[in-house]
């Protein structure tokens, strides 16, 4: 286990080494200048801004540069916002996305594995097919547009929630089903088939002939062993979830991170896309490497062989 | 000696897209209190199926038991609820499975579930049931048992896993242990083992059998009496013996002369029964083996065949001890050991009619 | 069985015990006829609804991605400024109650005849003008692209390099594999991001970015079943016969490795066109005046409030058309590799 912990440990680091890497010199690939009001100062003014953040130096030094500064978790200065530090910016923006992305992943998982337990349960019944079919729509159909219709139809044809702002509980309800939509049928669907496969195993066929009730079997022993692999299923949900948080931000109006993205990109400031990048990819890795682990610690399969495969 | 299972007309079948499989179609047997008896037959026989059916364990839908009575100390498995069959399950008919690699839940210890049944049907307390599946783990002959209830399946070796199984059929002291072909995912040497086993258990605890197999070989080695299963019906039943050494049934020559033994004589081939097992969707006419059978008759594809009973305990579902039929030769791998049984009647005893 | 009925059967004419013939072994013959693996697999898509259903939808948007724009006179960025803002009109629907397609606006007024417009725009025009009908299929028209696009680099790329390290295998495969475990680890979209921020927003960029990501998942799978095929006995079986490596990979491993690459690709297309919609609502994808359905999606969201034709009916078409690629590819995945169900 503990061989197994150090290599996912191992390449992490790569992976955000390799990220980190990447992102430097796509950064210096841009278009344009990192100055801000470039045409107002002198040659010489700009000269020595640029000295002053080391922009003239050799590449190598720039780079040895910007790692040590990523280390120390400085993403450098934003052009747009008055040379504001990057990581605060995300620091001040972290809240809302955070509880929304939570929010929407514990409702999504638990709507997603009833809808895909009572579909296991009630095979090839009306409730099956509906759940089914729930699920296949919630895949096709893209968050910003599922937002876009929930918008229209709750709160501006029938005003029951806010169209969009972040004031309260209310704020967050359109918001969080239009970013768990994805969530409840990935999850729905993983789980019945999950389910299904469980049911027909000998095992639950020999916990019957032991006379373990149904109730029982399915507590004990399916829904356990259907339950487990749900969890590798977190690392592309939260990718899904960041992806969803930069359109869904946009549309509720929330003061997130993916709003934060979104402006950034129209605007061109570069140092808070290439930062926010960075954030998404660590937290990404980090998931993942989450997920790693726990799925190694809950499998007693996985947990004594030391690893996968 | 009383009947503990007495089986009458079962008939079974599964609703599929393409029609109504009749997987077992009237079968009648029944179980002595300590004996085994074994059934034989090849896939798709029904053997398997008649012993889930016993169990309770069709799955349904597909499955449904269509007609018929199991008879268990006198009450009807058929009709009773669900909730009695469980209560009956794990504690007085218990089963194991073929393919002890894929029968136990892989995410829990088996120590658990092994204490599953007994903290279920005997209300053991806790530390109770855990110091009794040690035991059992000790008799079927697992060695360090108290480490071994903390593991998990995957750390046994599938043998190890079938005495795990067992130990855990054997946890009630069940009064039926069904063992659906125990020993055929197994080596050969492991095979042995877990025959022997059974056997010894079996002593110890005096539970009575069924063992559902297709090899002679196995049956020689465990069963006192033998029922033959061909296409969702039982053709011949007797006592290990008669099989053997007085086989009746055409079908029953073919599956011996098919199997090779110490007897057999240099020089004779072993006989293969040509063609494939009746399609259960539409059962043919008849006698079901008429058609693989070199021995068939004209009536073989009009009527089905009737019971005749050959000796106390020898039954054949054959037209060929019809008395008008013609005297046939068995093959020549069962002429070989051909004896007359003692206890045979002078001739073969009609007892019912084709269905 | 009573004995009067047992005696009955005792009368049985004698005839009946002669021997019979010696038949063909009926139940050797084989009554259904032998079908392939694809012949099959058909078969089993056929009997599957979602699937059916699927495959008209992606012929009929596709047929409106090819003729769509030009069924009428529009272009999609022709601009009449008088003409902004119409809702739907289609002249043949106009009097159905209950269908939007009567040119009026949600309150009722029939913005047409208010703006003195005789020309009907079957979708109605966005806030310039332009005709949203063409606009919309000219949309799908990039999705459909981009949904094939990916499906080649999947085809090329995926397969050749999962191939070429699973057929391999050692320190080749080694060596690839770390490259792919890095890849994977990198999140999708933000190396799409990334890269279309150094190239300009547009198709090409976005055929780039999806070039150097798109295919990582393809070859995983395609390596899997290539280690796993190389080590059964048909195989060696081949190879002890002394056939070529080119033979083992195009006679005997390819043929059965189609199943998954096909399951593979059919999911692949509607998560590239779900990639490229998103890509443009955000603003980084088909940038005006082309017409991307994910920016048709955004622009609609400006005046979703007074016109909501300008979001929904964008929105239909690209649910829709992600909607039917992926009936079809559970349809497929069913038909062709069930062991692939989750």
């Amino acid at each position: 286990m503990a061989k197994f912990v150090f290599k996912r440990l191992i390449y992490m680091v790569i992976t955000l080494l390799i990220i980190a890497t990447l992102t430097f010199f796509l950064m210096k690939l841009l278009p344009g200048s990192p100055l801000k009001n470039q045409e107002k100062l002198s040659p010489a003014q700009q000269e020595i801004i640029l000295d002053k953040y080391g922009l003239n130096d050799p590449l190598p030094v720039q780079y040895v540069h910007y790692m040590a500064n990523l280390f120390k978790g400085d993403l450098g200065l934003s052009f747009q916002y008055d040379n504001r530090p990057v990581s605060t910016m995300i620091g001040e923006r972290i809240g809302p996305s955070a509880y929304l992305g939570f929010q929407a992943v514990v409702f999504g998982t638990i709507v997603g594995i009833i809808l895909g337990l009572l579909a296991a349960i009630r095979q090839n019944s009306l409730l099956d097919y509906a759940a089914t079919t729930v699920a296949v729509l919630g895949i096709s159909i893209p968050s910003f547009v599922f937002a876009g219709l929930l918008q229209y139809y709750f709160a501006v044809k029938y005003p029951i929630f806010p169209v969009a702002a972040w004031e309260g509980f209310e704020y967050t309800v359109l918001p969080t089903i239009a970013l768990s939509v994805f969530v409840i049928a990935t999850v729905a669907r993983y789980m019945r088939s999950e389910l299904l496969e469980v049911l027909s195993s000998d095992y639950i066929m020999l916990a019957r002939a032991k006379g373990i009730s149904s109730f029982d079997i399915m507590v004990k022993h399916a829904l356990r062993n259907a339950l487990i692999p749900i969890i590798t299923l977190l690392g592309p949900l939260a990718v899904n979830i960041m992806t969803g948080s930069l359109v869904i931000e946009n549309i509720f109006g929330i003061p997130g991170i993916g709003q934060q993205f979104v402006r950034s990109i129209m605007t061109n400031d570069f140092t808070v896309i290439m930062g926010v990048t960075l954030f998404y990819s660590v937290l990404f890795i980090v998931v993942v490497f989450i997920v790693d682990i726990l799925y190694g610690v809950i499998d007693p399969r996985i947990r004594l062989s030391g690893g996968k495969k | 000696m009383e009947r503990l299972l007495d089986v009458q007309n079962l008939h079974v079948s599964f609703d599929t897209h393409a029609g109504e499989v009749k997987a077992v179609r009237g079968v009648d047997f029944h179980l002595r209190k300590g004996e085994t008896l074994a059934i034989v037959g090849e896939s798709g026989s029904g053997k398997s199926v008649t012993t889930k059916a016993l169990m309770r364990l069709i799955p349904n839908p597909p499955g449904r038991i269509k007609e018929g009575k199991m008879l268990f100390e006198g009450k009807d498995l058929v009709k009773i609820s669900e909730k009695e069959m469980e209560k009956l399950r794990g504690k007085e008919i218990s089963m194991i499975f073929q393919d002890p690699m894929t029968s136990l839940n892989p995410t829990m210890t088996v120590g658990k579930q092994i204490m599953e049944p007994l903290l279920k049907h005997q209300k053991m307390k806790k530390e109770a049931a855990r110091k009794r599946a040690i035991e059992l783990l000790a008799l079927v002959g697992l060695p360090n048992p108290e480490a071994r209830m903390k593991q998990y399946p995957h750390q046994f070796s599938g043998g190890q896993r079938q005495r795990v199984v067992i130990a855990i059929a054997l946890a009630c002291n069940p009064k039926i242990l069904i063992a659906d072909e125990p020993t055929t995912a197994l080596d050969v040497t492991i095979q042995a083992q877990i025959l022997e086993l059974m056997k010894e258990l079996q002593k110890k605890i005096e539970t009575s059998i069924i063992f559902i197999t297709h090899d002679l070989g196995v049956v020689a080695n465990v069963a006192d009496r033998v029922a033959v299963m061909y296409g969702g019906q039982i053709v011949e039943t007797g006592t290990v013996d008669e099989i053997f050494y007085d086989p009746r049934h055409p079908y029953t020559w073919g599956l011996l002369s098919s199997m090779p033994s110490l007897d057999t004589e240099e020089g004779i081939a072993l006989q293969a029964i040509p063609g494939t097992p009746p399609d259960l969707l539409n059962p043919p006419k008849g006698d079901a083996f008429a058609l693989r059978s070199s021995y068939a008759m004209k009536i073989d594809f009009e009527q089905e065949p009737p019971v005749y009973q050959v000796s106390p305990t020898h039954f054949v579902k054959s037209w060929l001890l019809h008395p008008d039929a013609p005297a046939v030769e068995p093959p020549v791998n069962v002429r070989q050991t051909q004896r007359t049984m003692p206890q045979n009647f002078d001739k073969p005893v009609l007892v019912g009619g084709g269905r | 069985m009573s004995t009067e009925q047992a005696e009955k059967n005792v009368e049985l004419q004698k005839d009946l015990f002669q021997p019979a013939e010696k038949q063909a072994l009926q139940s050797d013959t084989i009554s259904r006829p032998s079908l392939n693996f694809w012949q099959d697999a058909w078969l089993r898509l056929k009997g599957n609804k979602g699937a059916i259903v699927g495959l008209i939808l992606i012929l009929l948007l596709s047929f409106m991605a090819i003729f769509g724009p030009s069924m009428n006179k529009y272009t999609y960025k022709e601009q009449n400024i008088a003409h902004a803002k119409l809702p739907p009109k289609i002249p043949a629907l106009a009097n159905i109650e209950w269908l939007p397609f009567d040119g009026k606006d949600k309150d009722g007024f029939d913005m047409y005849k208010a703006k003195n417009v005789k020309e009907a725009y079957w979708f109605g025009t966005d806030e310039l003008g332009r005709d949203l009908w063409t606009r919309a299929w000219y949309g799908t028209r990039i999705s459909i692209y981009i949904g094939l696009l990916a499906a080649i680099i999947d085809f090329f790329i995926g397969i050749a390099y999962g191939g070429i390290s699973g057929f391999y295998g050692g320190r080749v495969d080694n060596i690839m594999q770390r490259v792919i475990e890095i890849l994977m680890g990198i999140p999708h979209l933000i190396v799409v991001i990334l890269f279309i921020l150094v190239f300009e927003p547009g198709i090409f960029s976005i055929t780039m970015a999806m070039v150097i990501t798109g295919w990582v998942n393809m070859a995983r799978i395609v390596r899997g079943q290539f280690l796993k095929l190389k080590g059964q006995e048909f195989v060696l079986a081949s190879r002890t016969l002394g056939a070529s490596g080119n033979r083992l990979i195009w006679k005997h491993l390819m043929p059965n490795v189609m199943g998954p690459i096909i399951v593979t690709t059919m999911f692949t297309i509607p998560s590239a066109i779900f990639t490229e919609a998103f890509l443009s609502f955000i603003g980084l994808g088909i940038r005006p005046p082309e017409a991307s359905l994910g920016s048709l999606v955004n622009d609609g969201f400006k005046s979703l409030q007074v016109y909501p034709h300008m979001l929904i009916i964008p929105s239909v078409i690209i649910s829709l058309l992600i909607l039917s690629f992926n009936l079809l590819a559970d349809g497929l995945r069913d038909a062709l590799d069930p062991k692939m169900r989750k």
